[in-house]
């Protein structure tokens, strides 16, 4: 059936296949290098102690944190929120709402819940955001401040935050999030142990979904029911926490998730803080902070650790799935034009050539081109143009190396985390690794591509995240 | 192309198989766990009946019946939340029942967290061969943070060998850790002088040498004054702002010549330290050097010298209130802001 289309046509399909081919093979070879690094940082790493044994090693030596918690229509879960941050396990922090210009009651709900007065508190304009309209603090906890500035967005919230804020180090986290009592301590640990050399340290995301959720706690840890957010603890496992782990072993990090990162409050505010207006504003901060300590020479580290972990809600309808994927599209690449310069540049060595390499393949090029494989590919075959050769490796690559890779992360996390509570756990998130590559990753590449138009377009709306709260999650 | 579709044929069934693997071993341990909680239990159990009873047959009995790992992790775990005569007591049982052996053999080949923990448990122990095992992994162990709780274990039972040594032992890398500030806050006063030498040591690292000062000021008293008087000129910024400031928490005499000349330092750590220090101390005849400092370009300076000044009382408040009240500048607008730091009425 070739030999019937011209040889024009064949070699240019030919090549189209090629470059698809090729660009799924990079991308499946960074995925299986990754989980390489990954096993390897994981079997490296100094296995976990318990919590009570970890304040008793760190607890006079633990820097002061600074928790910034920017809420935006936050009033379902923010009071709930704020009370389980005041409860985390830490000897000297603070707890600094940033509400950002509400719509709904999230002020009047904390001012309400913790008696907020209105207080003055001198901080250095250090990085610019939208004006504080009152800062207030709390008579029943010296822990508590609360920014209520005019609306500007995550970015500026957390901006003001870090302004308002006096530790050393901040923590930034979302404000519909549950972190572990002693995720602070954990997350603080690099900071104790190479206080000089640690800029940002990122941890571990995990969805929440159907876990038992008591006061602001993570009482039980279970599955999520349904299938969407079920994928999503897969999807989790393989591109954050195993990506992460694999970059931050040879200091390539390129993202401390925005859900729940440390950062070193002078870097940050050396490089501007968190840039406004951002999509990615978690990717853009971190690849700042690589520009600005690659410029000035300077030794650093921004490191990823699996234990302290964040609770966080994972959509459950496609429709916010689909925003959610569209929107961190978007920020990857913004972040990737906006530091271009950066891409194979030896002055970045290798966050130039590493970092932003793997940004190119997987975030600018993959979904494009696993969605021009999609199209091309079968119909070039049902043409009688390719061979069914190319077919199947375009099958393999995006269905049974899906399978491989998928599965191959949940092994890790088995064998070195054991983070699921039960077998059951792991015979269901098996199955899940299976099948979220025939049909769900199909469709995130698809809000992909729709992110790489809107990208395009100029559209910079974030879009509406509804949530049901954690604290209502069902069982 | 037939070998990228066999290759991933071959790779995703060997995931699967390794994976159904890890589900039956994970079978297994869900088994073992609930037989080691049940035993855990036992032992709790048995310590606080030997609270009650003293019966150490009783416990030594128990202890002996459950795995050692078991018995070791609830029994320090125990241990941890008694004191005195009571504590003794148990600790007599423990080290009957063989426990430090089985300690030393985790200090040996445990993980490193197995070892670290190894380290703080037979610091807890106190048993006869304790130092021996513990100096032996400050010198041998490769991790470092296995051998700075090796140091502090040892600094526990007061068998740290010469601190520039145990330093030696713990590596250049390891001195980067702020765990060393909790090693020298447990150093015995007797061997104060070591950490001074150490403070003064040129060629060892700022940070360590800050971390030395800190902790001779705030256990070593006016004794060292002198001494902190001496480092305030030191090349190393760090190391002066930490001289700076340890000098406010015990004075001296020569201390308002020493903080105004700081605070016209070109580091804006050495001045906030001198700021900070005047306030600490009380020195309002520094006031007009610190009201030169709230114009520094440098908030945190501006801030530390502001609330120096508003720490002298009521002299101080009047300065702060007529820079408040001049002309805008960068000094009155901190002057404002402190002056206005609190509830709003």
């Amino acid at each position: 059936m070739i030999a019937d289309w011209s040889h024009e046509v064949v070699l240019a399909a030919t090549i189209l296949s090629w470059f698809i081919i090729a660009a799924g093979l990079a991308q499946t070879t960074i995925y299986l290098l990754q989980l390489v690094f990954a096993g390897y940082a994981l079997s490296k790493r100094p296995p976990v102690a318990r919590s009570a044994l970890l304040w008793q090693r760190y607890g006079d030596v633990a820097p002061p944190i600074a928790l910034l918690v920017p809420a935006y229509n936050e009033a379902l879960n923010v009071v709930e929120s704020v009370h389980s941050m005041l409860a985390l396990e830490y000897p000297n922090f603070e707890v600094v709402v940033i509400n950002d210009g509400s719509k709904d009651d999230t002020l009047q709900r904390l001012i309400e819940a913790f008696k907020l007065v209105k207080f003055q508190r001198p901080y250095e304009e250090a990085l610019a955001h939208q004006p504080i309209r009152g800062l207030y603090s709390s008579p029943m906890t010296e822990r508590l401040f609360v920014v209520d500035k005019e609306n500007g967005g995550k970015a500026d919230a957390q901006n003001a935050g870090i302004n308002v804020c006096r530790a050393p180090l901040f923590c930034v986290i979302d404000g519909d999030s549950i972190l572990e009592p002693d995720a602070l301590m954990r997350a603080a640990q690099p900071f104790i142990d190479d206080p000089e050399r640690t800029i940002a340290v990122g941890g571990t995301i995990r969805i929440a979904n159907g876990s038992r959720i008591e006061a602001g706690r993570v009482r039980e840890i279970h599955l999520p029911r349904r299938l969407l957010p079920l994928f999503q603890v897969v999807e989790y496992l393989r591109a954050f926490l195993m990506a992460r782990l694999a970059w931050s072993s040879i200091n390539t990090l390129m993202l401390v998730s925005g859900a729940f990162g440390m950062f070193r409050r002078a870097e940050a505010v050396a490089v501007g803080g968190f840039t406004k207006g951002s999509m990615g504003e978690d990717l853009d901060i971190v690849i700042k902070l690589h520009r600005h300590m690659r410029d000035k020479k300077r030794k650093y580290r921004i490191q990823f650790i699996p234990e302290p972990v964040c609770w966080t809600e994972a959509p459950e309808t496609l429709s916010v799935l689909a925003r959610q994927r569209s929107r961190w599209q978007r920020g990857a690449l913004e972040c990737f034009f906006r530091y271009r310069s950066m891409l194979f540049n030896p002055r970045y060595g290798r966050v130039g050539f590493l970092g932003f390499g793997h940004i190119l393949v997987v975030d600018v090029l993959g979904p494009v081109a696993e969605v021009l494989g999609y199209i091309l590919i079968p119909a070039f075959w049902l043409l009688g143009i390719l061979s069914a050769e190319y077919l199947l490796a375009f099958t393999a690559l995006i269905f049974t190396y899906g399978v491989c890779v998928s599965v191959c992360s949940l092994i890790l996390e088995e064998a070195e985390l054991q983070r699921f509570p039960r077998a059951r756990d792991l015979a269901v998130l098996t199955v899940a690794a299976v099948i979220e590559n025939f049909g769900y990753r199909q469709l995130n590449n698809f809000w992909r591509v729709k992110g790489w138009w809107q990208y395009l377009r100029g559209n910079q709306g974030w879009g509406e995240m509804t949530r049901t709260g954690l604290g209502a999650a069902k069982k | 192309m037939w070998y990228i579709w066999d290759l991933s044929i071959l790779l995703s069934a060997l995931s699967l198989v390794i994976m159904l693997f890890l589900i039956a071993r994970r079978l297994l341990q869900e088994r073992q766990a609930r037989a080691a909680a049940d035993q855990r239990r036992q032992v709790l159990t048995a310590l606080i009946a030997f609270t009650e009873s003293r019966d150490r047959e009783a416990l030594k009995a128990t202890m002996l019946d459950v795995p050692p790992g078991v018995a070791i992790e609830a029994g320090f775990e125990f241990i941890s939340l008694l004191r005195g005569e009571e504590r003794d007591d148990v600790l007599v049982a423990f080290n009957e029942c063989g426990l430090p052996a089985r300690v030393n053999r985790q200090l040996r080949k445990g993980n490193v967290a197995d070892r670290i923990h190894a380290a703080e448990m037979l610091a807890a122990l106190g048993s006869d061969d304790a130092t021996e095992n513990l100096l032996s992994a400050l010198t041998q162990d490769r991790s470092r943070e296995v051998r700075i709780a090796a140091a502090i274990a040892l600094c526990d039972l007061g068998s740290l060998p010469l601190l520039a040594t145990a330093l030696d032992f713990i590596g250049v890398a390891g001195q980067r850790s702020r765990r060393l500030v909790e090693l020298f806050r447990r150093f015995p006063r007797s061997r104060f002088n070591e950490l001074a030498v150490h403070a003064s040591r040129a060629d060892a690292s700022p940070f360590i040498r800050a971390a030395a000062i800190d902790a001779l000021a705030h256990a070593g008293g006016f004794g060292f004054a002198d001494f902190f008087a001496g480092l305030t000129g030191d090349a190393a910024p760090e190391v002066a702002a930490a001289a700076l400031r340890a000098l406010g928490l015990t004075g001296h005499a020569e201390a308002p010549a020493i903080l105004k000349h700081a605070m016209a330092n070109d580091d804006w750590e050495v001045r906030a330290a001198a700021a900070e220090s005047a306030g600490r101390l009380g020195l309002p005849g520094l006031a007009a050097p610190l009201s030169r400092l709230m114009d520094d370009e440098v908030w945190t300076v501006r801030y530390a010298a502001a609330n120096a000044l508003r720490s002298f009382g009521q002299p101080g408040e009047r300065l702060l209130r007529e820079i408040a009240s001049a002309e805008v500048s960068r000094s009155q607008r901190t002057a404002s802001l402190i002056l206005a730091e609190g509830p709003v009425l």
